[in-house]
């Protein structure tokens, strides 16, 4: 299976608005899929300062934009991207 | 010598007479900018905990203040003595103290009264200096002696003051009957320095604050302290924080990193980015660093330490203001980035106007300061308590 990317934001806003939360992520990652799932941190992904693209938390996942991200919204998207019910 | 080619550094380590939850103790330094002048006391109370702590406060307070403002060391001692509350049970009044007057030539005047007799290391060997005798009169007591010193300091100068709660450690103990004593801690000092000649002021004091501590078993039979006034070229940290104003200033901005000499820091993530993109580097978050308070540091390549930026500056300005004593919690990056600040006597900080309006938000958890207000709020604590030299420069 393709790899999957995940990039998190650990700027400010996204920080403080929940993403805190998210730099755990690595432990919800159902074990099936753990090969090939990567996480990686942002210093800042920039999207707050574009409104299009909704509010902080912000995650990115292969090329896909996940706002107001938080760990069962991500998981929930891993779930549609590998067709698995985890 | 003139104070601007070298640096002072004075820092100070404490330990607690064992169950005392304050101190006895007070090592208090104040910088006068217009004259370019230190002076520092150090101050031991009559007894323990908050007793003595107040005796010691009162009596250092005043001992700076009166020093400070040139009024005769025979009446300020007078005036002091004079003014301590006396001890119900003991029926005296009291409380020690050594001053240091460092002037802008670094003309340096030294006045004890009945601490342990300072340490003054030059090349790192000890040196005596000749010390002459005042006499005054006191309440209670019929006559006393201080001890005055003066001379001109050199770079690489070191000047250790100490509580009788070092001297005296271990006394009692089989390995030391009468105590740790002057001489053998001349001889402890000696020793680290052989080993490492440019040990920071603070490293030094905690250094022999810990050995005394170990000769009482870490149940210490008096309150501890030493201070250390360290004479020598001055370390540089460069802090950037924050988006410039305008983006042609993005390069300018990065090659002001990249040509710094010292040690360099970044705090923010954007700040980071802009950096990396200029010199081509890549930021790299450490996702193992969690914690509950402080977003992770990344790394990146020519930089000593990226951080998040206004809530890790945030959390620097509130340790500072309430003070640093002892170990740090944690190695969080606002602990690490403290560090550094801590560790330096030239801070040069290099702060971005550009405002993230998502931080300006009212429906924000927390409150996010404004960035030039927090950095301010640093250089003015890290200039007034912790006796920095401190820049700011917008860009």
């Amino acid at each position: 299976m393709k790899k999957i990317t995940i990039k998190i934001c650990t700027g400010t806003a996204c920080y403080v608005l929940g993403g805190a939360n998210i730099l755990m992520l690595e432990d919800y990652i159902p074990g099936e899929i753990k090969d090939i799932v990567g996480i990686e941190g942002s210093a800042c992904l920039e999207l707050c300062k574009q409104s299009q693209y909704g509010k902080p938390p912000f995650v990115v996942v292969n090329e896909k934009v996940i706002t107001e991200a938080t760990v069962p919204k991500i998981l929930d998207y891993l779930n549609k991207l590998t067709g698995k019910d985890l | 010598m003139n104070n601007r080619e070298y640096f002072i550094e004075v820092d100070s380590y404490q330990g607690y007479k064992h169950n005392q939850l304050v101190g006895g103790d007070v090592f208090l330094s104040s910088k006068i900018k217009d004259e370019n002048r230190i002076v520092s006391v150090l101050s031991d109370g009559l007894g323990s905990g908050i007793k003595a702590s107040v005796l010691a406060t009162l009596t250092a307070t005043m001992a700076s203040r009166f020093i400070v403002n040139y009024i005769d060391i025979k009446k300020s001692a007078e005036i002091i003595m004079n003014t301590l509350p006396v001890c119900r049970e003991r029926k005296i009044s009291y409380s020690t103290f050594s001053i240091v007057d460092i002037a802008h030539d670094s003309n340096i005047r030294i006045i004890e009264y009945d601490n342990p007799p300072y340490i003054l290391l030059r090349n790192s060997q000890t040196v005596d200096v000749e010390k002459s005798k005042i006499k005054v009169k006191l309440r209670g007591k019929k006559e006393s002696r201080l001890d005055f010193s003066n001379f001109n300091a050199e770079i690489g100068d070191r000047i250790i003051l100490l509580s009788d709660g070092v001297t005296q450690s271990g006394m009692g103990s089989a390995a030391m009957p009468l105590g740790w004593g002057i001489n053998e801690l001349r001889k402890f000092v000696q020793n680290i320095l052989n080993e490492n000649s440019t040990i920071s002021a603070r490293d030094l004091a905690k250094s022999i604050v810990k050995r005394a501590m170990v000769n009482d078993s870490f149940r210490c039979k008096d309150d501890i302290t030493c201070g250390v006034i360290y004479f020598r070229k001055p370390r540089e940290l460069m802090v950037l924080t924050g988006p410039p104003i305008s983006k042609d200033k993005d390069n300018t901005m990065a090659m002001m990193v990249n040509n710094f000499s010292g040690k360099k820091i970044i705090c923010g993530g954007t700040t980071a980015n802009i950096v990396a993109r200029e010199l081509n580097r890549d930021v790299k978050v450490n996702l193992k660093e969690i914690d509950p308070e402080i977003p992770p540091a990344s790394s990146m390549d020519g930089v000593d330490l990226v951080t998040e930026g206004i809530i890790t500056l945030g959390k620097v300005a509130q340790i500072l203001e309430n003070g640093v004593t002892g170990e740090p919690q944690n190695n969080n990056a606002a602990h690490r980035l403290l560090s550094y600040l801590l560790d330096s006597d030239i801070v040069n900080f290099v702060v971005g106007t550009k405002i993230n309006e998502v931080h300006q938000d009212p429906n924000m958890p927390v409150e996010l300061e404004i960035r030039r207000n927090v950095v301010k709020k640093i250089i003015k604590l890290l200039e007034e308590k912790y006796l920095k030299e401190a820049h700011l420069q917008f860009i």
